[in-house]
């Protein structure tokens, strides 16, 4: 048990955090409901960053630590699936960004609109599809991802993954990673906000209410973030459900109370809060949101027979 | 980073599981029932931490230098996560061990380790905390209990409150204040801690009914009780670092979070041998407790690995608390609707369970001054007063 990076991963994110203060774009200056890092995707994807999972004597890990890293950005940048879930589905490199969706391979996806490749849970088994940027609609939507759905699908050309739990295992543990990033920024970002706004003359986070609520808060990050590194490592089916479904229960409130502490300046767009918590209400309701997540933790841990 | 056991570590777990296997009476969970401040359970402690320092395994992460084995932190804390899922056969004395006797090793004077160390490590020293009193409780500083200085020692009068375990107590770790002087310390420096006998004149301990068990929690009246001044620990002033050092092996010191899952798993056995666990909305539910207690693990786990990293104590042991609360009232809401016969006499394990998770966000102090601790030196945010 040891919570610290070792060697490799400290120069791994170290080396992330250089490219990130040489390439990351400056926060949007016009209002936008999302943005999406092209400049930067395309230097992530020469740097082999998003491939650390296909390297000897890295995995996982490795992959949701600098998952959890780039989420933090105000930007997005499509990097859970690419460095999480195509690696361990064996998928060739390089073909990315990589968008998911569930059930009819119709249904909107998150970036979509610049993916190579759409993966699709269809209950019993996955379908891989190459994405023809011709047969994709932009899908307008208040979530901070891009999105978009093919307006026709010829599923026989697509490619059948019959492991479909080790896709929902891997999504899983992509999704908390990610889900863990975006509330690390948002709590810094509100913290920021109610140490120097001012209300009854003292700034708001002197006021014990938004002391509890924000403490509450730090705590749900501090787990999701735990949890989603200790499935990354496992690999198991209860852990990657576990960390999940937690951070998918946590959601509803965790952003209602940081829209909340920041006043009708949290209902903007120049304010940039919506960056982050328009991820994570994205990021609910996907494989079946918290109560699917639940009852896969509860099965994977018990087993689903009396 | 890396979240497995060793082989060594392994093996110390099963080593545990195989004695309290062994050492664990038929009807220990009818002991257990009653509560570790019960009469039943001290009872039983003396025998079982006789028994378990026997095999080495009472006070292992002790210094050898004080009959411990130098064991690292990590071992001591899956002793810990055993026992405590086990529902804590050491009773009271469990408090001894997580932090009266490294309190005493690290304040304590010699004379004050020869005389108090010894019972400790051989299992037969039961021990209360006179911390909290009727106007002070989360608000410590605040005590009113006076030691005043006379020849010799303190003379001490006051009344303590919620204090577990004092009417088996040899000893009470006590905190009052030395009354204010012209030119004499006040607030937290103020503060002394008195090692009193129990059995002193002037002492008087009521017990109080709660829902929490028998013998937990008692009203300790203190009217003129003489303390010689060997028994101060520390100097005069030095007693809120004493108290910050303890507190901080306590709050963390018990794994809360293992004893629920404990009960959860089997939780989960009866209500399949009830045909009842194909329900999905018990599925679900049983799912969000077991999520609440991976996560309060996850974090005191990162307090554990900090302490065996030597680093410098943070409020992370705040944010692991809270989650702790969580956990055990996450698991005790699914218990208590789903099994509600657990507390109409089917289960005392179960029970003992409801009644730690109930006091869970408000034993060692209200788990709201945590949220204060979080927000002001985690999150640094201001104080009441504006500034940070």
């Amino acid at each position: 048990m040891n919570f610290s990076l070792n060697e490799d991963q400290t120069s791994l994110l170290t080396g992330l955090d250089q490219l990130l203060a040489a390439e990351a774009p400056p926060a949007p200056t016009e209002p936008v409901f999302t943005e999406y890092a092209h400049g930067l995707d395309a230097v992530l994807s020469e740097s082999g960053f998003l491939d650390i999972a296909r390297e000897d004597g890295f995995g996982l890990l490795d992959a949701a630590l600098i998952v959890e890293r780039l989420a933090r950005l105000p930007q997005t940048v499509e990097a859970a699936s690419t460095a999480i879930i195509a690696p361990a589905l064996g998928l060739e490199p390089g073909l990315r960004p990589v968008a998911l969706t569930s059930g009819n391979p119709l249904r909107a996806a998150r970036y979509l609109p610049m993916a190579k490749m759409l993966i699709v849970d269809r209950g019993d088994d996955a379908l891989i599809l190459s994405v023809d940027p011709a047969r994709v609609a932009p899908v307008e939507t208040l979530f901070a991802y891009p999105y978009g759905r093919l307006t026709e699908v010829d599923e026989g050309a697509g490619t059948v993954f019959a492991d479909v739990a080790l896709l929902r295992r891997v999504w899983r543990i992509a999704l908390a990673a990610e889900a863990a990033g975006c509330m690390a920024s948002a709590v810094a970002t509100v913290v920021e906000h109610v140490s120097t706004r001012q209300a009854f003359g003292r700034p708001l986070g002197a006021f014990q209410a938004i002391q509890h609520r924000l403490a509450m808060a730090a705590e749900t990050t501090e787990s999701a973030k735990w949890l989603a590194f200790r499935a990354a490592w496992s690999g198991r089916d209860d852990d990657a459900a576990i960390a999940a479904g937690f951070v998918q229960a946590r959601i509803p409130q965790f952003t209602f109370d940081l829209h909340q502490f920041s006043g009708a300046m949290g209902l903007t767009l120049e304010y940039p809060l919506h960056y982050w918590t328009y991820r994570l209400r994205a990021l609910v309701g996907e494989l079946g949101g918290s109560t699917g997540q639940a009852r896969a933790a509860a099965v994977a841990a018990w087993g689903d027979a009396a | 980073m890396e979240f497995g056991w060793s082989a060594d570590e392994v093996a110390h777990r099963e080593r545990i599981r195989s004695v309290l296997n062994r050492m664990l009476p038929d009807d220990w969970e009818e002991i257990a029932l009653h509560g570790p401040g019960s009469d039943a359970q001290t009872d039983f402690s003396y025998d079982f931490c006789s028994a378990l320092a026997d095999e080495g395994l009472l006070i292992p992460n002790w210094p050898s230098a004080f009959g411990g084995s130098d064991e690292g932190v990590w071992r001591q804390f899956i002793m810990a996560e055993e026992v405590w899922s086990a529902g804590e056969p050491r009773g009271p004395q469990y408090m001894n061990i997580n932090w009266i006797g490294p309190v005493l090793m690290r304040f304590g004077t010699a004379d004050q380790q020869d005389r108090y160390l010894p019972p400790i490590r051989e299992g037969r020293a039961i021990w209360c905390q006179g911390f909290s009193e009727p106007s002070a409780g989360s608000d410590l500083a605040s005590l009113r209990t006076t030691a005043t200085p006379v020849e010799g020692g303190y003379r001490v009068s006051g009344a303590k409150v919620w204090t577990s375990y004092a009417g088996r107590a040899d000893t009470c770790f006590l905190l009052a204040r030395v009354p204010a002087v012209e030119g004499a310390a006040t607030g937290k420096t103020a503060i002394v801690i008195l090692l009193t006998d129990m059995k002193s004149a002037g002492i008087q301990v009521k017990s109080i009914p709660s829902l929490i068990g028998d013998g937990d929690i008692h009203e300790v009246f203190f009217d003129d009780v003489f303390v010689p001044e060997a028994n101060r620990l520390g100097a005069e002033g030095q007693a809120w670092e004493i108290i910050t050092f303890a507190l901080q092996n306590e709050r963390v010191g018990i794994p809360r979070y293992e004893f629920s899952r404990r009960i959860l798993d089997r939780a989960v056995g009866r209500l399949k041998a009830d045909g009842r666990w194909a329900d999905p909305v018990v599925q679900d539910r049983a799912g969000r407790a077991l999520m609440l207690c991976e996560a309060a693990r996850m974090l005191v786990y990162r307090i554990v690995d900090a302490r065996a990293r030597d680093l410098p104590p943070d409020a992370y042991g705040a944010v692991a608390r809270w989650a702790v609360v969580l956990a055990d009232n996450g698991v005790n809401d699914f218990l208590t609707e789903f099994l509600p016969e657990g507390l109409l006499g089917e289960d005392p394990v179960q029970q003992a369970h409801h009644q730690r998770a109930i006091a869970a966000g408000v034993a060692s102090g209200a788990a709201e001054i945590q949220l204060n601790l979080i927000a002001r030196r985690w999150l640094e945010l201001p104080g009441e007063g504006g500034r940070r």
